[in-house]
């Protein structure tokens, strides 16, 4: 039997702690993993997800399951993700992965992994990906939070509504935006040119 | 700004999105397959979508590490604990008087003919005490101020002046 995030809150407000570690153990892959996209730091990242929970940890004595917890959690992520990326533009400060090469990945360095085994195929594969992630990380901040929640985290319209605290038609146009935008950015950086010539 | 054939088109187009991530009812969703099936131009930006959507997917998830857990799970513990001791006393007390408020409210309403005759009775009761005051002496309940009151009444006694009258000069002699 699955039990559902919000009976595993209602635990947790109780003050189960097992229950708590299985709303982290079910979240955290994802939460890292869109926390990652939206500001584009591996690290950080992990701090914000870490903070994430800690927060809901902290507030679930006055949770009440009005609305789903996922939407909660992820609206915590969203709002950690957009302080982080004002902080870093006032600071003026640059993500690691800005300053590297295009092609060198950041996490998997010489130092880490020896590339003179790595066959072309995969070189290709990490390349095509870094170039997504740039075009990825060039959408308007809305735009790429909403692609970023519908395609890596499958929520619904509805979901994304509430994190992004808008209107559903506003989160179908910003989506739609967002991949028409997507797109000429694949185009630009040579990837999508066989998608769409005429665009 | 993509140039559309007809109106049918622009409509079809700007719901291309919706109708890639299932997030509209059957009948429209229905009406954009039939158009798709007939305009080449539709068909062409719904692949280019998908396909936009294939990249998209294309970049690998990244995990969280294997000490994330754990970390979380730690800094939780020392928060609830943190959470436990900052819980001073007077933060208890505003919950005990809350507390209190909250059981007079619900508990004068529901029994108020027993809150009114325990009102009475108390008022009286200090009405009683404050004009009839019983002597602490007789209560003997309170023996040190007994033995003050008892102290006080013997300074009062000695501090009486002793009238001794003089005897007469002349005795008369009763025959």
């Amino acid at each position: 039997m699955i039990v559902s995030d919000e009976e595993l809150m209602m635990e947790c407000r109780k003050g189960d702690m097992s229950a708590f570690e299985l709303l982290v153990r079910r979240y955290q892959d994802a939460l890292v993993n869109y926390i990652h996209y939206t500001i584009n730091d591996y690290h950080r990242a992990e701090d914000l997800a870490q903070e994430t929970f800690l927060r809901v940890f902290k507030s679930a004595s006055r949770y009440e399951p009005k609305a789903s917890f996922k939407s909660w959690l992820y609206t915590i992520a969203t709002n950690l993700s957009k302080n982080e990326i004002r902080n870093r533009a006032r600071r003026n400060t640059y993500f690691l992965e800005d300053m590297v090469e295009e092609n060198e990945d950041v996490y998997h360095s010489e130092f880490m992994i020896d590339t003179r085994y790595q066959p072309d195929v995969l070189y290709e594969k990490k390349e095509r990906q870094q170039l997504i992630k740039k075009a990825l990380k060039q959408l308007p901040e809305n735009q790429r939070l909403a692609l970023t929640l519908v395609t890596y985290q499958e929520l619904s319209y509805e979901e994304i509504s509430e994190i992004l605290n808008c209107s559903i038609g506003a989160v179908k146009s910003l989506i739609h935006r967002a991949r028409q935008n997507m797109k000429k950015l694949l185009i630009k950086a040579g990837i999508g040119g066989g998608v769409n010539a005429k665009i | 700004m993509p140039k559309y054939k007809t109106n049918e088109c622009k409509n079809v187009q700007t719901q291309l999105s919706a109708y890639f991530d299932n997030e509209m009812p059957t009948w429209k969703r229905h009406l954009i397959w039939w158009h798709l099936k007939r305009c080449s131009d539709c068909k062409h930006q719904a692949k280019a979508i998908e396909q936009t959507d294939k990249l998209l997917r294309f970049v690998e998830p990244v995990k969280a590490s294997d000490t994330f857990l754990s970390t979380v799970m730690s800094r939780a513990t020392t928060m609830k604990a943190t959470q436990k001791a900052c819980q001073s006393i007077f933060n208890r007390l505003g919950s005990f008087v809350n507390g209190f408020q909250l059981w007079m409210r619900g508990n004068i309403r529901a029994y108020s003919l027993v809150y009114m005759f325990g009102l009475i009775f108390c008022v009286i009761t200090m009405i009683g005490v404050t004009l009839y005051s019983p002597r602490i002496e007789k209560l003997n309940m309170f023996p040190q101020l007994r033995s003050k009151s008892s102290e006080t009444q013997q300074e009062r006694l000695i501090s009486f002046e002793v009238i001794v009258l003089p005897e007469p000069k002349r005795s008369f002699k009763i025959r």
